[in-house]
């Protein structure tokens, strides 16, 4: 690519630049003003429908880690009670940590596989539409199903896959029942599942890339590498941004019915995701309290990473990149 | 080089003039699909590498279909094929219990959420794109955050407020709060983002409103993304346990996975039963993506996701 | 152009209105009933519901024979509200409903429930709606967990014991005979190693955590003369009864002999008939389990061995029957409750022998009731006669715990059996954990 005067990864150079700041005249400040309206119309019905059903609900979970609730209404403010306890509540820390090697391992296993699958899956090879339907279809089935299926295949000595193992001399492993193995055996069959659907997410920004671009750099000789490099990573920064959020966001709030139905967050807490245990806490025991606090701790570290996440790519607008 | 993100085959007439690289591109894409399905080395070798994934991916799909036709007593059976085939799971799950209306009542709910959905979504994602308005920022922002909730926590306190608007144990309890999610309003947001300006110029300077540009313009260019935002939603709502379970008693409205839990006892789940409703459960979301398919990902590529 | 965008906003306008007009009609589904003159609801897992199982239809017909009952004869009406998923220990529904101040009138919770019940004030004492002889009628085995003084906040209406299961086709593939039944716990190791093979496993403990795994592990600890806390309510896990029940269920792994996962997902007979398990600790329901699924099976049925200088011992399970305190009319509920299962009226005597007897195989609550189930052959099954001669009089009832200290209990066998931890520094750890949380207890007494 030396030589080239090209530069494929500009988004500018691919959309006239956008609307300087409106001039404050009177025809602009009307327009202003009706655009203004306009918009508070259009967001009024999802903003209305998000307030009632999932802001106002969220306040007051956030609210509740401030109180002592049993699950039979008896309330009682204790203040930051709760978020002391959480420090010294080692069920707590354990879930913690199990909760942070799963997402260090998870959000890159799925982002890549799903990004490679999506490469894979835009080539003009054979039968490629087949294929992407069986990609997509683990995400088609309720994790209780999936749950359901993987029991049946990881039993202990008799099911498919140790009978397979089996055959090549391995035996005696637990995948669901040995501490050691679980949480990897969880972290497979999350990326099992959704690969799929991130693989549909990525093929959607990559089939926008213009195929010129392509073209030129491969008449410029550039390698299948460098123009994965230079063209495709830099055009799907968006997407990237937009899998990368998701996919923490789904890993830290979701996989609650997997995990329930695979390993009941045993054997010995191996599998005692943060999720879970808050779940236990609320509907278990009765700490809804507490459970709320650990759950504003999530929701802040959401709010930290996506945050952060924003910054680096600007607001997620790369139209001034 | 000028913008082709919306280059498609539709009839853009109406929009401002962009360059027809977009079109021009678009026959190449089409001439060399046509022409191109050679099994050449790197073909062959990724065509392989594609069937060995998806043969993992759908394994444990394939494992629980044949096993839905499993009598109970070879469920835990050690062989892949059923050694008697027996349709008595599926006859049983829909004479059993009343699991069509089970399903009557998810797609009714699923469908409804769907269509509700994507035209809010839509809107209030235009809105957050393309239009200027003081505090826009910080209003997609507070959006989004709702995105970070997770659903132990918030069960309780949406259950108490579904509750004081008297939606408890019907209809209206289990479709209207599933429409609000940010997650469309996200995806579609930066969808609209990348959509050129010269878009909105043409129609506001012939003095459309716009609504008329959002109904004429920018909806019709959103359908690949709305196409693949269908299925997402649906499979959601359709696969939707933990809220129907919790806000409905009446049998009349149980949902498909409630009603899948039904076969489970108190000692013995009736895993036979248990798989053969799943297999039905997942036959209608399998469809629907079979029938999208071809809507998400091929018109996809000309459209912007930036 | 213009046609074009008129034609379609009307026909997406009509198609809005249709969704809005059938939205409108939906809602008017909406069931709800409210008031003091609605009918009482009563949550449980068993009717109505539709499944024709014959133990399943038996089950729902008595459930709803039990309401219309009381229905015929009172103004206060109360009627079955099935809950699926209700024995799953996080169900939100019951929680849900609870929390929010609309839990059921009436409902059924486990032993291990009690006490966060209690403690929350959601019950009510049924005992000034009894008689005395009604009370003294109960196994006070089963009954004492779900007292507290001299109130009594729950009636049972079921005993289910627990014993150790056999397949007889391994039993005699191994070269096992009767004689070979063992009796302590080093015979039942030395038996499970020569059961289990490579695909087979000698000896099932309960694996999953949860109430379940404690509701099993419990005997072996009372086998030791051991317990969590000792009458004067201070915590006495730090013992060797604890100690070594927790290495019971460490070493049976460890050595190979008993499963990390539950085979066959836990479905007792369908693991016997293949051959995945041998031997297995579950409760009289598999009795009509075997009935149901693998009705020519041919199983056997052993008290729990014991330890050195240990007492035969075992556990009883069953769920009971308790009312809302903040229900909408707990007077009237608790009427329907005592009238139901506590009263001795014939008829009250009769149901629960029809529960025990036909809709399920389980062991009575109530001497009457046993009287009746004698006199009437219901155990010429043998196996039901051995569970009521042999295993039931070694019973002890489920004991209630706060989330706490059954957590500690949860966490300590979770440790030994899965992860290897050392038996006696989890006691350890139980009982500092148990001790911690007791210092600033002041709710129903642990039993």
């Amino acid at each position: 690519m030396t030589g080239s005067t090209h530069t494929y990864n500009t988004p500018a150079s691919r959309r006239a630049p956008r609307r300087t700041t409106p001039e404050r005249s009177g025809a602009g400040k009307a327009r202003a003003k009706r655009e203004g309206w306009a918009a508070f119309w259009f967001l009024l019905p999802d903003s209305l429908g998000l307030l009632i059903f999932v802001f106002i609900p969220m306040i007051m979970a956030i609210v509740l880690g401030f109180f002592r609730l049993d699950g039979f209404g008896n309330l009682s403010f204790i203040g930051g009670a709760n978020y002391v306890r959480m420090v010294q509540d080692p069920q707590f820390l354990q879930s913690a940590a199990v909760t942070a090697i799963y997402l260090v391992i998870l959000v890159p296993a799925v982002f890549i596989v799903s990004l490679l699958l999506a490469l894979l899956v835009q080539q003009r090879i054979p039968f490629v539409g087949a294929i992407r339907s069986a990609l997509f279809a683990p995400y088609v089935i309720s994790l209780v199903v999936v749950g359901l299926m993987w029991q049946f295949l990881l039993s202990d000595k008799v099911g498919v896959i140790n009978q397979f193992l089996a055959a090549f001399g391995i035996h005696g492993i637990s995948w669901l029942g040995d501490p050691k193995y679980t949480l990897g055996t969880v972290v497979v069959i999350s990326i099992w599942f959704q690969m799929g659907y991130y693989m549909i997410i990525f093929l959607s920004g990559l089939q926008d890339i213009p195929g010129e671009l392509y073209e030129s750099a491969r008449i410029d000789g550039a390698t299948a590498w460098q123009r994965f490099w230079n063209i495709t990573w830099p055009m799907l920064r968006p997407t990237a941004l937009f899998v990368l959020i998701t996919v923490t966001i789904a890993v830290i709030t979701g996989g609650f019915d997997l995990i329930y139905i695979l390993t009941g967050g045993g054997p010995a807490g191996s599998t005692s995701l943060l999720i879970f245990y808050i779940y236990q806490q609320a509907f278990l025991y009765g700490e809804y309290g507490y459970a709320a606090a650990i759950g504003s701790v999530l929701v802040l570290v959401l709010l930290i990473w996506s945050a952060f996440m924003f910054r680096i790519t600007k607001g997620g607008r790369v139209d001034d990149e | 080089m000028t913008s082709d993100s919306v280059a498609t085959g539709r009839t853009m007439d109406r929009s401002a003039p962009v360059g027809d690289t977009g079109a021009g591109q678009d026959a190449r894409w089409r001439r060399l699909r046509k022409g191109d399905k050679k099994w050449t080395k790197k073909t062959t070798i990724l065509f392989i590498v594609g069937v060995i994934i998806a043969l993992i991916a759908i394994f444990p799909l394939v494992y629980m279909v044949l096993s839905s036709f499993k009598p109970e007593a070879e469920v835990y059976g050690e062989s892949f094929l059923p050694k008697h085939w027996t349709f008595q799971n599926f006859i049983y799950v829909f004479t059993e219990v009343p699991f069509a209306r089970y399903m009557l009542n998810s797609f009714l709910v699923s469908a409804i959420v769907t269509v509700v959905a994507l035209f809010f979504h839509s809107m209030a994602a235009y809105a957050l794109a393309r239009l200027k308005f003081k505090g826009r920022e910080t209003v997609f922002l507070i959006i989004f955050s709702t995105l970070l909730v997770s659903l132990p926590v918030v069960l309780i306190p949406e259950f108490v407020v579904v509750k004081t608007l008297g939606m408890l144990d019907s209809y209206w309890g289990l479709i209207v709060p599933s429409i609000f999610s940010a997650f469309g309003i996200f995806l579609l947001r930066q969808f609209y983002m990348g959509l050129p300006d010269e878009l909105e110029e043409a129609a506001l300077i012939d003095g459309a409103g716009y609504w008329r540009i959002y109904w004429s313009v920018v909806l019709p260019l959103s359908r690949p993304i709305l196409a693949a935002l269908a299925v997402f939603f649906f499979l959601a709502n359709w696969n939707s346990f933990i809220w129907p379970l919790t806000i409905t008693s009446n049998p009349d409205l149980r949902v498909v996975q409630v009603g899948i839990s039904t076969f489970h006892q108190q000692y013995a789940s009736s895993e036979s039963y248990i798989i053969a409703a799943s297999t039905v459960a997942a036959i209608p979301t399998l469809l629907l993506f079979f029938f999208f398919q071809k809507q998400i990902t091929e018109s996809i590529k000309t459209s912007g996701f930036k | 152009m213009e046609r074009t965008f008129t034609r379609r906003t009307l026909i997406t306008g009509a198609a809005a209105t249709a969704t809005m007009a059938g939205l409108g009609a939906l809602s008017g589904c909406a069931s709800g009933a409210s008031g003091a003159s609605a009918p009482l609801q009563f949550w449980q897992f068993y009717a109505p519901q539709s499944q024709s199982a014959p133990d399943l239809k038996a089950q729902n017909d008595w459930f709803q024979k039990a309401v219309g009952d009381w229905n015929k004869r009172h103004k206060q009406q109360v009627e079955n509200v099935f809950i699926p998923n209700f024995t799953d220990p996080s169900n939100t529904r019951l929680a849900t409903a609870f929390a929010s101040g609309s839990g059921p009138d009436i409902f059924l919770i486990s032993p291990g429930d009690f006490l966060r019940y209690y403690n929350g004030g959601a019950l009510l004492d049924l005992a000034p709606y009894m008689t005395k002889e009604a009370i003294d009628d109960f196994n006070p085995n089963v009954l004492e967990t779900r007292r507290v003084g001299k109130g009594i906040y729950g009636l049972p209406m079921e005993v289910e014991p627990l014993a150790m299961f056999y397949s007889v086709p391994a039993w005699e593939k191994a070269h096992l005979s009767e004689g070979d039944i063992p009796k302590t716990w080093d015979q039942m190791l030395d038996v499970a190693h020569k059961l289990t093979t490579q695909s087979q496993s000698g000896l099932v403990f309960e694996t999953v955590p949860g109430y379940f795994q404690n509701f099993t592990w419990y005997p072996w600890m009372w086998q030791g003369h051991g317990d969590v806390v000792d009458s004067h309510q201070k915590p006495s896990f730090d013992s060797k009864a604890v100690t070594q029940a927790l290495d019971l269920f460490g070493r049976s792994v460890a050595t190979g002999v008993a499963p990390r996962t539950d085979p066959a997902a836990g479905d007792v007979p369908g693991a016997f008939a293949n051959g995945y398990a041998a031997m297995w600790q579950s409760g009289i329901w598999q009795v009509a389990g075997f009935r149901g699924t693998q009705p020519k099976f041919d199983y056997g049925v052993f008290p729990l061995p014991t330890p050195p200088g240990g007492i035969s011992k075992t556990v009883l399970g069953g769920w009971a029957w308790c009312v809302n305190a903040r229900g909408r009319n707990p007077e009237a509920a608790a009427k329907f409750v005592v009238e139901t299962v506590g009263s001795m009226s014939q008829e009250s005597i009769t149901r629960i022998y029809d529960w025990c007897t036909v809709a399920k195989s389980d062991m009575p609550p109530r001497a009457s009731v046993d009287k009746m189930m004698v006199a009437k052959d219901a155990f010429k099954n043998p196996k039901l006669k051995y569970f009521h001669d042999v295993i039931l009089p070694t019973g002890r009832g489920e004991p209630r715990y706060p989330p706490v200290v059954y957590k500690a209990i949860s966490d300590a066998i979770q440790q030994v059996q899965a992860a290897g931890g050392n038996a006696a520094g989890q006691a350890q750890k139980g009982q500092a954990a148990i001790e911690a949380f007791m210092e600033t207890y002041k709710g129903g007494a642990l039993k």
